[in-house]
């Protein structure tokens, strides 16, 4: 059945290539798109390695990062029952940029390219392991919200202390553009490191679909339709953790992506927050890529950072929405 | 047909006990309804009934089976709950809620033909492509009835399902229940309309404290005495071929 949303969806699928191509074609160095894809992967040219080995990992990362906040954000605001949820809600990104930092703060973050993204997404599994003991047994939403906030503003405590007491500039210059988010000089490293552990956070949530599905008529219900028990809502935050860490290990902490992209995609799948998932997957994906090739076309003496640019978009997209909750629209 | 048998059930809430030594049974075939003052444990003996709340002591059986040795899927094809003041909490299309209640049986072929059918039973097919969020109190009522019925649930649990409505939909929402009562299921629902219950329900559960301060019929359980005792009212029932107008006077 093809109606306006599945039509859209489908545009947005047949965009993806398009925007990939885009990304490939934009950077400091005009190439020549055409030869240089088909040279293949170990083509020797300069376009060719400019190609394969700089635009090629950093376009696909902008579409895993994406996709990984992206779906992380709708399943964060599945599970809570909230439109204002999104993954740096439960500590996950604080956890893995603390990590960051600490690394960053001791100068040891460049000795090794994955210690950094190891260590983040540890930092990740982390807080929200915090958050889920310091929620308790069959914790409700409210209790997961209260016990994020109270995590995130210890870790942002810890992180401004380390800003405070930077060894050197450089440090914290590292530290706060870091925390920008970006995706420059990422390759393929970066990518093969955090696709795992994206591709297992989105399994674990889809797992869930159906479990956030019955939770949308409220707890008590969900129990009731037999999604009881603590292995539903623990499979949905670790899915988070592992994908939104891995994504914010390599990528920095890069916002607005988990809390507007669902919401854009909502009415599209009918409100299903189980569909909701993949589309806000596709969504995400899509969207960080745009904001990159934006990033890749700024001409300045300084890098725009992406997280930066997201931000500019999420930003006003807010005061849409509370305009349109003043019409009377349901958020 | 599903006989429950409930069985000197303890049931805790937030660490204090909710329902204390609580035997009953819930016929197929017959509207139960569940009555007490606000904190009697009406709704914590209802969300043990649906597995929402784990039993503290004592029992439930499903016909011959311990309800708790139920594997959760099973359990909730076998019953359908509707909490107090359930709100979905996205702005789902009216026929999507109601697929909610396939959920515990996995991929249904016939899921659109069984919603349709649902919402005809609630006289609610008009609503199927309205957004839940839409609805007045009493749409959305008979939409989650639908819900309630979809899966053929041999038992069905609403707590105080008529609450906020206007007589006209708190009189079509029990003519709902009784229907489904008439069709061999168990339908048990807490009520604090006294004159609905002695109206619609074959057996009513009275419940004071926690405890099960009376059960039987209608014209057994309302009396003056009773209700006067439990709810600390000076009441009168009038009754009329067996229905009864209840009349509240005064605080004792």
């Amino acid at each position: 059945m093809l109606n306006r949303s599945n039509a859209i969806l489908g545009l947005l699928v047949l965009a993806l290539p398009l925007a990939l191509l885009a990304a490939l074609a934009s950077g400091p160095v005009d190439i020549d798109l055409g030869p240089a894809l088909a040279s293949g992967w170990a083509g020797q040219g300069s376009d060719a390695v400019i190609l394969w080995q700089l635009r090629m990992p950093r376009a696909l990362l902008a579409l895993v990062v994406g996709a990984a906040l992206g779906m992380g954000g709708a399943a964060m605001q599945g599970m809570l029952r909230n439109p204002l949820a999104e993954p740096a809600l439960l500590g996950v990104s604080s956890g893995a940029a603390l990590a960051a930092i600490l690394l960053l703060y001791y100068g040891l973050a460049w000795q090794s390219g994955w210690l950094l993204p190891v260590l983040a997404i540890g930092g990740a599994f982390v807080a929200v392991g915090c958050v889920w003991l310091l929620a308790g047994r069959g914790a409700s939403a409210s209790r997961l919200v209260l016990a994020g906030v109270a995590i995130n503003a210890f870790l942002s405590a810890l992180m401004a202390l380390a800003l405070n007491y930077a060894p050197s500039m450089f440090a914290m210059q590292e530290i706060v553009f870091w925390l920008l988010g970006s995706l420059a000089n990422r390759g393929w490293d970066q990518l093969l490191l955090a696709l795992p552990f994206v591709v297992a956070g989105a399994l674990l949530m889809f797992s869930g679909r159906n479990y956030l599905r019955a939770l949308s008529l409220g707890e008590a219900s969900a129990v009731s339709l037999g999604f009881g028990g603590r292995r539903y809502p623990l499979a949905i935050l670790l899915g988070i953790a592992a994908a939104v860490g891995a994504a914010v290990a390599v990528a920095g902490t890069i916002g607005f992506i988990g809390l507007v992209v669902p919401h854009l995609v909502r009415p599209l799948v009918k409100q299903d927050p189980g569909r909701l998932l993949w589309a806000s997957a596709l969504a995400g994906a899509l969207l960080l890529l745009m904001a990159d090739i934006l990033v890749l076309n700024f001409i300045g003496a300084q890098e725009l950072r992406i997280g930066a640019v997201t931000a500019f978009i999420g930003a006003p997209f807010f005061f849409w929405l509370i305009v349109s909750a003043r019409r009377g629209v349901a958020l | 047909m599903l006989l429950v048998t409930v069985r000197e059930l303890a049931v805790d809430r937030h660490g204090q006990r909710a329902v204390d030594n609580l035997s009953c049974r819930l016929h197929p075939g017959e509207l139960t309804a569940v009555v007490g003052p606000n904190g009697a444990g009406k709704s914590s003996l209802l969300q043990a009934l649906a597995g929402v709340l784990p039993p503290a002591r004592g029992r439930l059986e499903f016909g011959e089976q311990d309800a708790s040795a139920i594997p959760a899927a099973r359990r909730a094809q076998l019953c359908a709950y509707l909490p107090q003041a359930e709100m979905p909490a996205w702005s789902l299309a009216a026929r999507d809620l109601v697929a909610l209640g396939l959920l515990p049986w996995g991929k249904t072929p016939d899921r659109n033909a069984r919603v349709l059918d649902a919402l005809r039973q609630v006289d609610a097919l008009g609503l199927a492509n309205r957004p839940v969020t839409q609805l007045s109190g009493g749409e959305l009522r008979r939409v989650q009835l639908a819900r309630l019925l979809v899966g053929n649930a041999a038992l069905i649990i609403g707590d105080e399902p008529t609450a906020a409505l206007d007589i006209r939909h708190q009189l079509q929402l029990m003519q709902n229940f009784r229907q489904q009562a008439d069709s061999g299921r168990t339908v048990v629902l807490a009520l604090h309309d006294l004159g609905l219950a002695a109206r619609y329900c074959d057996r009513v559960l009275l419940l004071e404290a926690g405890c099960l301060r009376a059960s039987g019929s209608p014209l057994e359980v309302f009396t003056p005495d009773l209700i006067g005792a439990v709810y600390g009212v000076s009441c009168e029932f009038r009754w009329r071929d067996g229905v009864a107008d209840f009349v509240p006077l005064e605080v004792l």
